[in-house]
C-alpha cells in the first residue's frame, strides 16, 4: 500500500535501540537494526516456531513468534534460545497396538494427568490453540480429539516453556496426533494399490514393497 | 523492467467478484512465451561454468559465482579440531534428511543429523498443497511417470521417475506409520485432489499444511529415535576426502552457536540442504525458508560432484505481494487447482490457471511487463501482479477456502486482509530448483561416500517439476539413500584431508579466475542491509 512515508518506530530488540517503520515485523525490525546474534529465525511465516522471543510492554509480559508480530513503539524484545531437548522418550513401533496406547501415555507423560489448569500454555501459544483443554482430553485418553485441537501447532514448545508441571504439552500434542494415524489411518484406496502392487499388476522398477 | 501498471487503488475498486472476465484468449505457442518472459530466459541469467566437473554447461549466474569460488577453510584450520565418528552423517534437518536418517537408524546405523537451523526449519516445513501417489482406481504409475516426464519438458531422467512413482503408495504407508495424518474422505479413503499437469486426481494432503503436517512428525520421530543424534545450528561448511581428494570420508561443521569448528568421520555422507531460493536470482522474491542458500550444490562440487540442469529454475506463479511482510511467500497451486481464476488489472482472465507452473509464471510477468499489471507503491520498492480470485471461489464454493485452506486465511488474518472478500495480489516467486546433483536409483552422487537427497538432487523433475512430487522425492530418494548407505561396505576412512579443496584452487588459479570469493553461503546477508520483500 502506499506509505511513501511511513512512520519511524523506536523498539529495543536484545538490548540494542533499533529505528524501525512501521508495518515492519520484529525479524524485519533486528535486520534493519542490524542486531547481532538473532538466530532462531526460519521460515518467515509463522510455521517453523522458530523465532521465539519475549515480548516486555511496561509490566506486561508475553512471548510470541518475532516474524508474525509487527513493530510497537518502545516494546522491548528479547529472542529466546532455542528449546532444550525433550525429556519424555518413546518410539512409536515399539507400541503393541491401539489397545496399548492410554496405558503407554501415562507411563511416558505421567504428569499429564496433574495439570493445575494455571492457564499458562494457552496464554503462551502464538496460534490460539486451547493447550489446556486438549491436554484434559489427552489425560483422557481422547486422543483423536486432543491431537485434531493441535493441527495448526507449530512446535514452537513455547507452552512447554510455560507449563509448570513440565507436561511438554507440545510433545503430548504430538504424540496424540501420532498415534491416532499410525494405529487407525487405514484408507482403503491407498490399501488397494499397495496390494495390487505386492501382486505384480503394475511393471515398476524400484524398491521392494512392504517392510 | 517495465514498472507501469493500473493503480492498486484503481484495481481494487473496480474489482467485482462476479465480473464478466471475458474470453479466455488462446495459448498458441507457449515455447514463445516461455522464451520471451520465463525469467530463466532472461538474458545474462545464464553464463557457462569454466571448472569442475560441469564445466562447459550453462549455469544460473549468481549460483555460477558461488560454485567457483574458495573454500572457508584450508589444512590449517583442522589442527586440534575435535573429531567424532559415527556410521552415516545426514547433512540436513528437512524432510528429506530426517527420512534419510530414519531409514539408516531403522537399519541398526548409529547416524549423526547436522543442520543449520533448528531441526525442521526448512522448504519442508512450509509445503501447502500436498504429496503425490497414483492410488485412485482410475489412476497408474504409468500415468503417474507421463505426466511427470510430460511437465519436465521431458528432460528428466526416466529410472528416476519410475523409481519415484514406484515409490508414492509405499512413501505414505510409511508416513502414516510414522504418525502423520491426512485428509479423508466420508468412507475413510484418502482425499485426492487434482492439479496442473496431472490426468488423475493424485495429490494427497493434509488441507494446506501438509509440510508442517509432515516436519513435525518426521522431527519427533528423529528426536524420539535412540540410533540418531542430532546437532542443530550446525552448518557443514565443507566436506572431507581422502588422501587423493576421491572419496566423501566426513565433513566439517561450523557452529552459529560458538562459531567453533567440528570434525565428523564417516563411511557415508548423505547432503540433504535443500533448494537456494535466498540467493534471490534474477532479484526475484523467495517463497523458500532463509537456509535455502545452495550450500549443498556447493560442497558437492567442490568434491566433484557432477550437477545437472543448473539453469532451470521454478517461479511459482503465485506468491503474495500483499502483505508486505509475506513477500514472495506461497499461494499454494490448491487455490487454483479448486477453481481460484488468475485477472489483470484490466479486469481479464490471460491464461488456463492449470496450465504448468512455468508457462503460468512467463503469462503473469508478461500481463506486468506489458503494463496490464497491477501496481503496488510502497516506500521501499514498486511491486506489480496481478489478483488470484479468491473471493470468486468463495461465491461459487462457500465455506471452501475456510475448511481447505486454513494456512492461507491464517497467515493474512493477521496484516487484516480476507482472501474470502480480497482478491489476493500476486506475483511469481522464486520457489524451487529443479536440477541439482546427479544421482542414480539409490541418491548416490559420482563421488563414492556422497548421496545427495531432496531438492538438492536433480534429475527427477526435469526441467519442470509438477505439484506434489518434491514432497514424494524427499521421503522416497531419502529413505532409498539412507538403506545404500548402510550397505556402504567400506570400512571408513584412514585419513581425512582436504585434497578436493585444494585442487578446486588449482583449477580457480589455472582458469585465472579469483580467490576472493568464498562459498558456501549459509546465510543470505539481510541484517543491516536490504531484504527482498
Ligand atoms: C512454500 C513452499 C510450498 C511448497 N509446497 C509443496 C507442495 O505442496 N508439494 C510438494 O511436493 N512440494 C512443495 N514444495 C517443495 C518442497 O517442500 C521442497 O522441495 C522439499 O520439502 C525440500 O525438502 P528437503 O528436505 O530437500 O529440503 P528442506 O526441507 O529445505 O531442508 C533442508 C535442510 O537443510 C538445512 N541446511 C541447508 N544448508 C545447510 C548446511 N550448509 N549445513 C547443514 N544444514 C543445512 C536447512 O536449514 C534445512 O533444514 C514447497 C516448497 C515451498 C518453499
Ligand atoms: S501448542 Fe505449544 S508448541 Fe504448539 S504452537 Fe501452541 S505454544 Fe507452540
Ligand atoms: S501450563 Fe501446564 S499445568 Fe498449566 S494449564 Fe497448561 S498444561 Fe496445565
Amino acid at each position: 500500500m502506499s506509505d511513501s512515508a511511513a512512520a519511524s518506530v523506536p523498539l529495543t530488540i536484545n538490548g540494542t535501540a533499533v529505528e524501525a517503520l512501521a508495518g515492519m515485523t520484529l525479524v524485519e525490525a533486528a535486520w534493519r537494526g542490524g542486531v547481532p546474534r538473532v538466530r532462531g529465525v526460519g521460515c518467515l511465516e509463522g510455521v517453523c516456531g522458530s523465532c521465539r522471543v519475549l515480548l516486555r510492554r511496561g509490566r506486561d509480559v508475553t512471548v510470541a513468534l518475532a516474524c508474525q508480530t509487527f513493530v510497537e513503539p518502545g516494546i522491548e524484545v528479547v529472542f529466546l534460545p532455542a528449546p532444550s531437548a525433550p525429556r519424555h522418550h518413546y518410539e512409536i513401533e515399539e507400541f503393541a497396538d491401539g489397545w496399548d496406547v492410554q496405558a503407554r501415555f501415562h507411563e511416558i507423560f505421567p504428569e499429564a494427568a496433574r495439570c493445575r489448569h494455571c492457564h499458562g500454555c494457552v496464554r503462551s501459544c502464538p496460534k490460539d490453540i486451547d493447550v489446556e483443554a486438549a491436554i484434559v482430553l489427552a489425560a483422557a485418553g481422547r486422543f483423536r480429539d486432543a491431537g485434531a485441537m493441535f493441527f495448526e501447532c507449530v512446535m514452537c514448545e513455547l507452552c512447554d516453556g510455560a507449563c509448570p508441571e513440565q507436561i511438554a504439552p507440545a510433545h503430548v500434542g504430538l504424540f496424540c496426533r501420532r498415534v491416532t494415524a499410525h494405529f487407525h489411518l487405514r484408507p482403503p484406496n491407498l490399501i488397494h494399490r499397495l496390494e495390487e502392487l505386492r501382486q505384480g499388476r503394475y511393471d515398476v522398477s524400484g524398491m521392494p514393497q512392504g517392510e | 523492467m517495465n514498472k507501469t501498471g493500473i493503480s492498486f487503488a484503481a484495481a481494487r475498486a473496480a474489482y467485482r467478484p462476479d465480473a464478466d472476465l471475458g474470453p479466455l484468449p488462446a495459448l498458441t505457442d507457449p515455447d514463445t512465451l516461455l522464451a520471451a518472459c520465463h525469467p530463466d530466459h532472461l538474458r545474462g541469467s545464464v553464463v557457462k561454468l569454466a571448472i569442475g566437473a560441469n564445466a562447459g554447461d550453462g549455469c544460473q549466474r549468481e549460483l555460477a559465482e558461488l560454485l567457483q569460488a574458495e573454500a572457508f577453510i584450508d589444512e590449517a584450520d583442522l589442527a586440534g579440531t575435535p573429531v567424532t565418528d559415527t556410521d552415516v552423517l545426514v547433512i540436513g534437518g528437512g524432510g528429506a534428511g530426517c527420512a534419510a536418517a530414519l531409514a539408516a537408524a531403522e537399519r541398526g546405523a548409529r547416524v549423526l543429523l547436522a543442520t543449520k537451523l533448528r531441526l525442521g526449519d526448512s522448504n519442508t516445513v512450509m509445503a501447502e498443497g500436498g504429496i503425490q501417489a497414483a492410488i485412485e482406481p482410475d489412476d497408474t504409475p504409468q500415468q503417474h511417470i507421463s505426466d511427470t516426464l510430460r511437465g519436465g519438458h521431458h528432460a528428466a531422467d526416466p529410472a528416476l521417475v519410475a523409481a519415484l512413482v514406484a515409490d508414492g503408495p509405499d512413501a505414505i504407508r510409511w508416513l502414516i506409520r510414522q504418525g502423520m495424518q491426512f485428509e479423508t474422505t466420508a468412507t475413510g479413503d484418502l482425499h485426492t485432489r487434482k492439479a496442473g499437469g496431472m490426468s488423475a486426481a493424485r495429490i494427497v494432503h493434509c488441507r494446506d499444511y501438509t509440510g508442517l503436517e509432515m516436519m513435525r512428525v518426521l522431527r519427533e520421530a528423529v528426536i524420539q529415535h535412540r540410533g540418531i543424534e542430532v546437532w542443530e545450528q550446525s552448518p557443514a561448511v565443507e566436506l572431507l576426502s581422502n588422501e587423493r581428494g576421491q572419496k566423501c570420508v566426513g565433513a566439517v561443521l561450523g557452529s552459529l552457536a560458538d562459531g567453533r569448528l567440528r570434525i565428523v568421520r564417516t563411511r557415508s555422507v548423505i547432503l540433504a540442504t535443500g533448494g537456494l531460493g535466498r540467493l534471490h536470482l534474477n532479484g526475484f522474491p523467495t517463497s523458500n525458508h532463509l537456509g535455502a542458500t545452495g550450500d549443498g550444490l556447493v560442497l558437492a562440487y567442490r568434491i566433484g560432484a557432477k550437477l545437472r540442469e543448473l539453469d532451470s529454475f521454478q517461479y511459482h506463479p503465485t506468491g503474495l505481494v500483499h502483505p508486505t511482510h509475506l513477500s514472495g511467500k506461497l499461494v499454494t497451486e490448491g487455490v487454483r487447482a479448486a477453481g481460484a481464476l488468475l485477472v489483470n488489472g484490466e479486469g481479464r482472465r490471460f491464461i488456463d490457471e492449470l496450465l504448468p507452473r512455468d508457462v503460468v509464471s512467463a503469462a503473469i510477468l508478461r500481463e506486468c511487463q506489458e503494463g496490464r499489471g497491477i501496481l503496488s507503491v510502497r516506500t521501499d520498492k514498486t511491486r506489480l501482479g496481478v489478483w488470484l480470485d479468491t473471493p470468486r471461489l468463495e461465491r461459487s464454493q462457500p465455506g471452501l477456502l475456510e475448511r481447505q485452506f486454513p494456512k492461507l486465511l491464517a497467515r493474512t488474518r493477521g496484516a487484516g486482509i480476507d482472501p474470502r472478500v480480497d482478491p489476493l495480489l500476486v506475483h511469481p516467486t522464486l520457489h524451487y530448483q529443479n536440477g541439482g546433483v546427479l544421482i542414480d536409483v539409490n541418491g548416490a552422487t559420482t563421488v563414492p561416500g556422497l548421496y545427495a537427497v531432496g531438492e538438492l538432487a536433480g534429475g527427477i523433475h526435469g526441467r519442470n517439476r509438477i505439484m506434489g512430487n518434491a514432497l514424494l522425492d524427499i521421503i522416497g530418494f531419502g529413505r532409498r539413500a539412507g538403506v545404500a548407505a548402510v550397505a556402504e561396505r567400506d570400512r571408513g576412512p584412514k585419513k581425512v584431508t582436504l585434497e578436493h579443496v585444494n585442487r578446486m584452487r588449482r583449477a580457480l588459479t589455472l582458469a585465472g579466475m579469483p580467490l576472493t570469493h568464498k562459498s558456501p553461503r549459509l546465510l543470505p546477508a539481510y541484517a543491516g542491509g536490504a531484504w527482498n520483500r
